[in-house]
This record gives C-alpha cells, structure tokens and sequence, in this order.
C-alpha cells in the first residue's frame, strides 16, 4: 500500500476553496484514490457536495451532546459520500463565542485516535481562511499535511492571505515535514490574473499548480449541491479538475519551503501589475470630497 | 560577635557572582538586575522588582488566579467562590492557605468547599457562558444562604473571550440584586498573583462598592469604627490583631478579607480609618476608599512586641486622647507577658542568622519580631514585591543584607549553601529542599499550620516556633557518627 | 489574658479562651448580617434529606469538592519516575507553583519542576520564545539528564505545537540536538490527572522506543508499570521486591519512589532513582506490559500493545485474590514459579484476615477516589466480608461504573452496593445522610465529610495531607494488603473504644482485648 497522503487545502474566505477542494477531491477518487476529507471550518461545508447535504452531526456537536469526545464512536461523525469518499466535519462554535481553533485540534486527535486514517489513500484538510490561531495550524503540524495547497485569485485580499499562509507554513516547515505544494488561482477575471498568480507563485518560492477558470457550470452544480464532476462529468471544467487532481497526484514530494515576502515587496509586486498605482500614495486617506478638490 | 560592614557587602558580591555563573548571558544579565545587597541610605533595595519571570528557572511566583482567589477573595466566607475553568485551580488552592473563619460551612459560610465549573473541552470550544449561567442557578437553589457569588477567572476564560460580565450582571438582576462578582484574574495576566491582587481590588470596588447603596446592611457608626485591611486571618491572625483594636477602645466594623463577610465589605466605607496590614495586597482598595469616602489608611505592623507597640501608638494618633491612653494601657498590660516570653526564647536563639524569602508583607513585616528575639536577618526577598515593597523595606533591613528579588530554586539554594544561615523562613516548595540540607525551616506563608503570629498571642507562638525549629535535635542527626 | 508564656497555646485551644469567643460573637451580631441561627440549622438539617439529595444529583453544571485533579499533574509525577529528568510544564507558572505545593505536602519531599512562564504577550503571539529560552535555561541550571515537557491549558487553548517548538529549540541551540526531551500535550480540561500520567508516560515511552528502533523481543522480559499512585513511595519497593523473589527479568516503567524519599543528611537531591534512558529503550524488547492501573495508562497500553508485546491491564489488584491474581500473571507471562517466600507470605496475609474477620463482616463502607483504586479497594473489602454501600469515582466513566458493578454481583456482600460514576464529594455528602455507612476511604479532603456526617474517615488515597508518612508504607502486594488490613481495623477497634469509653455508662465494653 503506498504511504498516505496527507494535503490541505488553506485561502481566504469567500475564495473558492471548498468548491475547488471538493471538486479535486472527486476527480483523485474518480482515479481510484480512497479518500477523507476533515472539514476544519466552524461552518462545516466542506464535505456539502460530495455528501449531498451539510454534514449535521459534527464531531464538536456530537461530542457536546455526549460529553465529551471520549464517549464518541467513529462510526457517529463519519459520513460516506460521492465515490466512497469518507467526510467529516470538525464543526465548531457560532462565530463570537468559545475557541474554535481548540475544535480543531480536538477533532484531528480523536480521528487519528480511532483509525479514521486505516485505509485511506489521501487525507484532506480543508481549513478556515486564515491561520488565526494554533488551532488552525494544527493541520500543517509534523505527521499531518505534507504539502499545503492555497487558494487564490487575482484580488488584493486573496494574495495578502496567500502570503500569510506562507508565514505560516514557514514556522512549521523548518522543524517539521510540512511544505507548500503551490498556489492554484480560481479565476475572478481580474486584470492580468494569470500573470500575477504566476509572479506570486514565483516570489513564493512555489509554483502555480494549476489556473481554474471560472465556468457558470460551477454554480449549477453547487446549487444541486454537487461537484461538477459528478453533475455535469462531461463538461469542459470538470476535465479542469480532473488535470488539477492528477498534478496535485504528482507533485508528491515536490513541495517546498515558501519564501513569504513582506508588504512592502507584496505592494510593489501589484504595482508591478499595474493593480495598485504608484501615484495612489497621494490619495491614501483622503475622502471623495477632498480627492475631488 | 559582629561582621564588619564591609565584609558582608564584599561577600555578597562574590556571592552573586558565583550564582550568575551557570546562566546563559542572556539570562544571567536579566537576573543580575534582582540581586543586591541594602546600602544604607539608600531609597531603595538596589533590585528590580515585579517583572516577567524568566522561563525555566523554577520561580517561586505563582498567578493573577492565586492573588485573587487565593488571597483576596477566596477567604470571604458567606460568598461562594466558583473556580471558572478547568478543575486544577481550584483543587490545589483548596483549602490550603489556612484562613480561618467561623461558620457552618456549606450552609452559611463556604470557606473551605471547592466550586469549579470543571470545564471540559466542549466549554472550551463552545464557549463557557450558557454553564456559568446554570452554575449559578445551581447554586442558588443548592446553596440558598449564600450571600454573594464570584467568578474567579482561569486562563482559558479570557482567552476564549468568554463574557463573564454580561452573564454576572444578568443573573444578578434576576435574583434581585445579588452580589455576583466576575473576576478577570487569569492566570497569564501580569508578572505574579501580585496582579491579581489589584484586579481582585478592583472587583471590590466595581462590583460591591459602586453597587451598594450601603443600605443593605444598616448600623450605628461610632467614632471609633476601623477595618482591618490586608490581613487573611491565616492560622486565626486577624482575629489576634482584632482582640488588641477592641481593647484599646475602637470598634473593628470589618475584616478584609480573613474570617470576612459581605456586609464588612460594604459598610467599610462607613469606617473612619482602615488599617491596613499587608500593602502589597490591599494598597489599591485603601487607595480608593481614601479618594473616594475620604477615608484615610495607616500602614501597621502586628508581629513582635516592638513593631506592635509602635502600631498601636500610630493607630491611635488618629484618634482622641481616651484611645491613646487605652493603647499605653493595651502596650503595659502585655508587657509582662511579652518580657516572660523573651526571657524564655531569646537566650536560645541570640546570634542567629536567618534569610527569608517570602511573598506579600512578610520579607520586611516579620523582620521586627526576629530582633526581639536577638536573631538577624541576614536576606531577603519579595515573591512579587513591586518598588515600594523594597522602598519600604529599607526601615527594617541593616545595612548589608542580602536581596534578592522573585529568586529562582538554584540560586536560593546556592545562597543558603554559601550563606549559611541557622533558619530559613519561606514557602512548602522550599521547605524540604533545606531541610534535607540540615537547615531549620519554617513556612512563613501558612506558619507551618501553626500560627496565629500577628499580635502579643500571637509573638508567643512565633518565639515558641522559631525555637522549636532552631532547636531540634534532629539537625544533630543528619550525619550518620561513621560518615567521614 | 489567653495567651501563656510559659506554656505557649497554639490555635485549637486559643481561640476558645472567653477573650476570643466573646469577641466572635460580638462580631458576629454586629457586622455579619448573618442568617438567624434557627435558619442556618434548618438549612443544614435540609442538606441531610433525601429532598436535596435528589436537587444534588440533578447537578449539570457545577462541580462542589471534586476528586480528581487537571492532566499536568499527573504528567509532573509521570516524568519524576524518570532518572534526572526535569518535568517542564509550558503554559503559566502559577500552575506549576500549584503541582509543586500540591505534592510537597503529600510527600513532605521537595518536587522539583519548571515552568515556561507565559504570559499575556504568549498568549497572543505563542509561547515559542518562551520554550526556547526556558529550555535553554533549565538545562544550563539543573543539568537533567533529560526535560520531559507537558502543556498547562492556557498553551493548549491557543494551540502550541510542543514537537514544532522543541525542534526550532533545539535549532537555534538552546539544548543540544541529541539532549532528550520527550513531550506530551496535557490538557487541563479533558480528562484527570491520570490521564495526564498516562499521556506523558507514552509520551516519554514512544520518545525512546523510537529512539531504539527495531523490537527483538526478549521472551520472559517483562515491564511494569504502577500508575498514578499516592502511595508509590512505600508502594515500588514491595512490587520490587515480589519480582526479585520471583528472579524476573523486569523494568519498572516510571519509578518516582526514589525521587520523593531522600534522605535528611545534609544533601538536597534534586534527582534521585528513577527509570533510566537504557532502561527504557530496553523496555522496548520486553515480552509482556504489566499495568497495575489501567485508568492510568489507556493510551501507553495501547501504544506498548502495537509495538507487539503483550500488554497485561489491571486494576489495583490488592488483597488475597488481587495479588494472587498479579502475581500468577507474572509467572505466566515470564514462566517463573512463584516462590514458597511468596506464598507464606500469602498465608500470613490470609492468617490476619481469618483472626480479625468478625470485626470486617458486614461493616459497611464508602469509598472515593481514582477508579483503579476503586476497584482494587472494592475487591478487598468484599474479600474481607465487608460492604463497600457506596462506591464513587469523580474521574471515573460509565465502564468504570460496570466493572465496579460487576465485582458487587459476583459477591454476596455486593448486594445492595451501589456505584456512582462523575460525582463530587458535594454528592457522597448526600448519600452519607441518606445511605449511612459505618467508615468512609478517602483522601484528606474526607474529612469535611467525617465532620458534617460524622463517618471515622480512614486515609487511604491521594492526597493526604494531614496525616504524616502514610505514603511511605505499602498497600500493595500482599505485604501493602496487610497494612491496609491494619489500617480498616485500628480504626474500627478506635470506633468501639469511642463509643464505650463513658465511665459506668457505656464502659461495660471497654475491652481491653478484643
């Protein structure tokens, strides 16, 4: 049996990201992979379109339920969907309220603890928009993810997270395995996209693994709660992350220690790109009326 | 036989030195800063105090959690004080420091009783708000004589960004009014329990002062109504001091916070001085009181005839000429007994050297009480003493003596290793560790579960336990007569 | 005036002197506020029904008098069992001052340990900083042979990654690469302290097996290991001393009995005993694991059992049958015969048990504490012909709660028992009025009890902290058995004497031989 796989799949809020990972998932078990995917966002939508439905009972609710953790069976949080894929959500408090990065660290443990990961070929992390706090680095912890996989656009934001990302794989990378497997930018039709991820992916000291360009069939599938892989297998995106799966597939092992860059190179690469304008110092902090006078 | 000045500050140095060896540089530039020797005439100790302790070196400091659970709150006794996080706070704090108090406990008085809300990893990620709330209903249907709650903060609490405030002040309302008091004394906020102390303060003053009308409690004033501030009745202590105000004619409306209550709480700004014991603890209430109630506070010192008899004397100037005379009455009537028990103890422990380390009041408070037995105090330290702790010390230290301030368990052991001091006086962690080195201990935090030590009854027990510990025979025993 | 110079009177009596009572009173009518005397009785009296029994067991959210205490405890008395090894707990140090205390006063020993002192800015930006100069630090100040790192709950809130924080450690050189530094996340609010034990002692175990390498098992090779045990001390050396009679080939996994029994001759040990490193990179080839408490070592059982060997769990096995149940373990998992010493010394246990019998049958008893001492203690009094009534575990679960059961229903003294899994001594207060016993097994904390219900609290837990040197005898093996034996019956022999002790009332059975 080959060695498990572990990856995650990090990027800003509001990215993508668990369309893309559910999408890449579904093509890596169409290819015969055996699959778990550990939803680590308190909103637990990251299994919804490979189990049809958000995942109900998460392994926080249950273990409020119950007691505590200790008092949970496998069998209870853990869903089967699309393709035998395995699912689980963390779950997690309503935003405001108690500490869901310790949700996180409480979920990995009891899944490793139980066997969750016996016979499985690829764990997937899907993890909230940024590393806020150590819980939601617990999945680039040493013996978890090996190659982190961030998801981007061409927008500002997106990038500023991607580089925090990088921050954060970086203080683990050093004494640990953990290694950033590359950028994949979702498109948002944004000026030069391509270019710029690509630029990004190089001051990174990553790669662009691979530019998903947007497709409406994407949002056809969602409503359906679906992947386009399995709704539409036909369509032009699915074939997109059908070769996104098989790079992610053969870039085992070829991740890398990420080269984060500080604002001020981050500014200079979009100014580079004509995204932001060197002129736009002069405006900074000035209100319509006043840019106007 | 007396050392010459000089030498003890030459000896000190080398002392220091020697103990700042084995450190990293880092480390050792750091700890430098917090060890000294008292130059006379100076305004201070010559050490840096109440900073970060420095990781790994085995502090003896504890946390915000102990200062106010431990110290300030924990001993008010018709309250209910409910440990809010995991169970381990509450559980080694049990019961353990001693403050005595009268009461039927769990009934009317919940002194030593421990109430947590042993959060469990669900509360942690959940948040702990909607249990606290239950915890409190259970508590007023369980504990139905119960005149107040306080939440005394663990770390998790503010670090899970609970809203202990919101939840306190809504089930107040609906038990009308009641006294629920949240405490953000987590036990990563600031340096030392010294923190927690002053967040403890101000938890008095938030949440019991400026929500008392102060008519929930009605009595007479008299003239002569004092509260005594900063004295945890460890071993009955307070009780020792109080028995000497009454006689000397005022009337003790309050005791912060050994064997306290909270109605004393309340009614304390009815006082017309408070008397405050231990200052680094309770400094900010009487601070407060003094700006807002106008109340002025005097600084006395209850251990050993000489510092009680100028106490007395100081209290009393505060008030008319019937008081001062009483106190000269108080001060002749123990005097007699207080001759017998230095006649007794001071021949067998003259001479003898002793180093404290020790939190709070003590490390300059008790040095009095030593002189009168003929003893010297040859170093000392503050736990968590800030600035004016070692500013204040300098009334009470001879020129010479050893400082060192939140020492580590090396370099308090290398210090009585080289020193050579006849007793140590200092906390249980240290205990056995000079015990087992053939040095006479004893705890000056618990007294040992002895006690109490503060006033006339109280000296006679210290004199009686100084001896007992000096004296043994035991420290006869510790080489075996074959050993070479 | 109270006090005496002459004779000096200490606090017990003191503050029964008129000065003193006169003043507590006065205190108490002036400025206490306090309930009506008629009002506080009728409460307490209330407390003792059966009415607020049931309130009491309806508790969901507050705890009152647990006993169990947080997992960095444990991990503290799991790295002490280990030669010169510094326990070193991250988080804050407020904790570590509190496990220091808790011990010293149960053990009357010094207990070394360290903390990371984080503060408000690590609890922000992460306690790195604070793992690399306090490493760095405990080893150039009390050079340990190894630094067994555990977590205080505040660096488990926020998420400190110990094995990521000792490597970067050890990278920008505050130890050496090669130095030991085993680790275990301890966190405060899952669990006890014995799981805490637990997870530390496979923490240190995993560290040094992995370190050794390939397993080349040693047929007849055993490990022991004891568990949290308060009574360790007196404890190591009987277990030591049935393995040597029986010529095993064994390692006691975690030894603290040393550590907390140094001499007084002039030396301060900071270390002393203790398993060693080669010991337990040995450990790895042995044939069997013998866990004395399984509550205490879940998932160090399970990790020893998929490194192959064969993993032995028990319960405190203590009395005839336990220790016979223990000791005929050890001859099947290492093939030596249990020795005629053992067996006499079997007999002499059985011996004591048959002249005192009359006084053990039918008392009734309840019984707190860890659930493996529940059990061992259970299965010795109904051995003994007594009734342990109430059984109750703070820290012990539901399958706890079956084994107990199960030992009521194989015996006819367990008729009626009941058990009481995750309750508080605030609940055995109730069940004491409302199920009353003869004696209760305790801790130090027991005596409240023994006060407000009037039960004779025998000491037989941990900690205790107000009885001098009990952890320095036995209650293991059968040796250990007859000092427990010893213990149930002074205190039943105390009770009769109490109770007839009125001079030509009740002294007619003021026995001088009993």
């Amino acid at each position: 049996m080959a060695a498990l796989r572990q990856i995650a799949f990090y990027g800003k809020g509001g990215i993508g990201k668990s369309t893309t990972s559910q999408n890449t998932l579904a093509a890596l078990a169409e290819m015969g992979q055996k699959i778990l995917i550990v939803g680590c966002d308190p909103k637990a939508d990251s299994t919804r379109l490979i189990l049809h439905a958000k995942a109900q009972d998460t392994v926080l609710s249950l273990a409020a339920e119950a007691g505590s953790v200790e008092d949970l069976e496998l069998e209870d949080v853990l869903k089967i969907g699309f393709r035998d894929i395995r699912c689980v959500e963390s779950g997690g408090p309503e935003p405001g309220v108690g500490c869901a990065g310790r949700g996180v660290i409480t979920s990995i443990n009891f899944l490793e603890e139980n066997g969750a990961y016996d016979g499985v070929d690829y764990v997937s992390y899907d993890v909230l928009g940024d590393v806020v706090c150590g819980g939601f680095a617990m999945p680039i912890r040493e013996n978890k993810a090996q190659e982190i996989y961030i998801v981007m656009s061409g927008e500002m934001m997106a990038m500023y997270a991607a580089n925090n990302i990088s921050k954060g794989i970086l203080k683990y990378a050093n004494s640990g395995g953990v290694r950033l497997g590359g950028l994949i930018c979702n498109e948002r039709q944004t000026d030069k996209e391509y270019e710029l991820a690509e630029a990004l992916a190089h001051k990174l000291g990553t790669k662009l693994i691979h530019f998903v360009p947007r497709d409406n069939v994407v949002q056809h599938a969602e409503l359906r709660r679906m992947t386009v892989i399995e709704y539409d297998p036909e369509s032009k995106q699915a074939q997109e992350y059908r070769t996104l799966a098989q790079k992610i597939h053969a870039n085992a092992g070829n991740g890398t220690i990420p080269t984060p860059i500080t604002m001020d190179e981050l500014e200079d690469l979009l100014m580079e790109f004509g995204i932001m304008k060197k002129e736009d110092e002069s405006i900074i902090g000035k209100t319509a009326t006043e840019a106007v006078a | 036989m007396s050392v010459p000045v000089e030498d003890p500050k030459a000896r000190n140095k080398g002392f220091i030195e020697e103990v700042l060896k084995v450190y990293p540089e880092k480390t050792a530039k750091k700890r430098a800063k917090h060890l000294g020797t008292f130059e006379d005439g100076k305004a201070d100790c010559g050490v840096k105090s109440n900073i970060k302790s420095i990781p790994g070196v085995m502090t003896i400091r504890g946390c915000a959690y102990a200062g106010s659970k431990g110290v300030v709150w924990g001993p008010i006794k018709d309250m209910i004080h409910i440990s809010h996080g995991p169970v381990g706070c509450g559980q080694y704090s049990w019961a353990s420091r001693r403050n005595y108090y009268i009461g039927t406990t769990g009934v009317d008085t919940f002194g030593t009783m421990q109430f947590t809300s042993d959060f469990q990893e669900k509360d942690i990620v959940f948040g702990g708000d909607k249990k606290l709330e239950k915890i409190i209903d259970e508590i007023q249907e369980l504990f139905p004589l119960n005149k107040g709650i306080s939440v005394q903060s663990e770390c998790p609490i503010g670090l899970i960004g609970d809203d202990i405030e919101a939840v306190s002040k809504k089930k107040s309302k609906e038990y009308e009014g009641k006294t629920i008091v949240p405490v953000r004394c987590e036990g990563f906020r600031g340096v030392s329990q010294s923190l927690g102390h002053h967040i403890a303060n101000d938890a008095i003053r938030d949440w019991v002062f400026d929500k008392s009308d102060g008519t929930r409690h009605p009595f007479e004033p008299s003239p002569y109504d004092v509260a005594i501030i900063g004295d945890y009745n460890i071993g009955g202590d307070a009780w020792s001091s109080r028995i000497l105000l009454e006689e000397m004619g005022l009337r003790v409306i309050a005791q912060w916070s050994g064997d306290g209550t909270i109605a004393e709480l309340e009614n304390t700004p009815k006082a017309k001085l408070n008397v405050l014991h231990c200052y680094r603890s309770m400094n900010y209430i009487s601070r407060h009181m003094e700006e807002k109630y106008g109340i002025p506070w005097v600084e006395y010192n209850f251990f050993g005839p000489s510092k009680i008899e100028a106490s007395l004397r100081e209290i009393a100037s505060h008030f008319d000429d019937a008081i001062k005379e009483n106190a000269e009455k108080v001060i002749a009537k123990y005097r007699p007994m207080m001759d017998a028990v230095i006649a007794k103890y001071r021949p067998r422990l003259e001479g003898k050297k002793v180093m404290l380390f020790v939190g709070g009041l003590r490390p300059r408070h008790v040095i009095g009480a030593y002189e009168d037995l003929g003893m010297e105090i040859v170093g000392t330290g503050y736990e968590f003493g800030h600035n004016d702790d070692y500013q204040r010390t300098t009334h009470y230290v001879k020129d010479g003596t050893l400082i060192y301030d939140d020492v580590t368990g090396y370099e308090f052991e290398r210090f009585v290793d080289m020193v050579k001091p006849d007793l140590v006086g200092s906390g249980i962690k240290e205990k056995y560790v000079f015990q087992k080195m053939g040095v006479p201990f004893r705890q000056m935090h618990s007294w040992d579960y002895s006690g109490p030590y503060h006033g006339y009854d109280g000296f006679a027990i210290f004199a009686r336990d100084m001896d007992m510990a000096i004296n043994s025979p035991v420290w006869n025993l510790t080489k075996a007569p074959w050993a070479a | 005036m109270p006090q005496n110079a002459e004779k000096v009177i200490d606090h017990e009596l003191l503050f029964r002197e008129p000065e003193y009572t006169s003043m507590f009173a006065k205190k108490k009518s002036e400025f206490e506020f306090k309930p009506s005397d008629a009002k506080i009785a009728e409460i307490n009296e209330w407390t003792k029904t059966a009415e607020y029994r049931e309130k009491n067991f309806k508790r969901e959210a507050l705890t009152v008098n647990p006993a169990k205490a947080c997992q960095p405890l444990g991990a503290v008395f799991a790295a002490n069992g280990f030669k010169g090894t510094l326990p070193f707990v991250h988080g804050s140090q407020g904790c570590v001052a509190y496990y220091r205390s808790h011990f010293s006063r149960h053990f009357k020993e010094p207990t070394s340990c360290v903390s990371s002192s984080m503060t408000e800015d690590a609890a922000v930006f992460g306690g790195l900083n604070n793992m690399i100069d306090g490493l760095a630090n405990t080893y150039n100040l009390y050079k340990p042979e190894m630094i067994a790192v555990s977590t205080t709950c505040m660096a488990e809130v926020i998420g400190d990654d110990l094995d990521a924080f000792i490597k970067t450690s050890k990278q920008k050189g505050s130890i050496p690469e090669d130095f030991d530094v085993p680790f275990a996340h301890t966190p405060a609010f899952v669990g006890s302290h014995i799981t805490g034990y637990d997870n530390a002692l496979k923490g240190i175990v995993q560290h040094f097996w992995t370190k050794e390498g390939e397993r080349k098992p040693v047929p007849g090779k055993i490990n022991f290991i004891g568990g949290f045990d308060g009574f360790v001390v007196g404890n190591m050396p009987v277990i030591r001393r049935m393995f040597d009679q029986m010529g095993v080939d064994y390692t006691v996994l975690c030894d603290p009995s040393d550590a907390w029994n140094t001499p007084t001759d002039g030396e301060f040990r900071m270390y002393d005993g203790g398993t060693t490193k080669e010991e337990t990179m040995q450990a790895l080839h042995a044939s069997a694991t013998i866990v004395f408490q399984e509550y205490s070592a879940e998932k160090t059982a399970k990790y020893i059992g998929e490194q192959g060997q064969e993993v032995v769990a028990l319960n405190h096995p203590v009395g005839v049958t336990g220790t016979d149940r223990f000791l005929m373990e050890v001859s099947r998992l290492t093939g030596k015969p249990i020795p005629e010493a053992l067996t006499k010394e079997r007999g002499r246990l059985v011996d004591a048990i048959a002249d005192s019998q009359a006084h053990l049958h039918g008392k009734k008893f309840a019984l707190y504490g860890d659930p493996d001492l529940m059990l061992g203690l259970t299965g010795f009094l109904l051995e003994l012909g007594a009734e342990p009534v109430t059984v109750l575990s703070t820290n012990g679960n539901d399958g706890w709660a079956a084994k107990v059961q199960a030992l009521f229903d194989a015996s006819p003294f367990g008729k009626g028992c009941k058990v009481y899994p995750k309750k508080d001594l605030w609940h055995l207060r109730s069940l004491l009025f409302t199920d009353p016993v003869d004696f209760l097994i305790g801790n130090t904390y027991g005596k409240y009890l023994e006060r407000d219900c009037g039960v004779p609290l025998i000491r037989l837990g941990f900690p205790v902290f107000d009885r001098h040197h009990h952890h320095r005898f036995p209650i293991w093996g059968y040796e250990g058995s007859l000092r427990v034996l010893v213990t149930l019956l002074d205190e039943i022999f105390e009770a009769i004497d109490a109770s007839t002790i009125v001079t030509a009332k009740t002294d007619i059975s003021y026995d001088i031989i009993r």
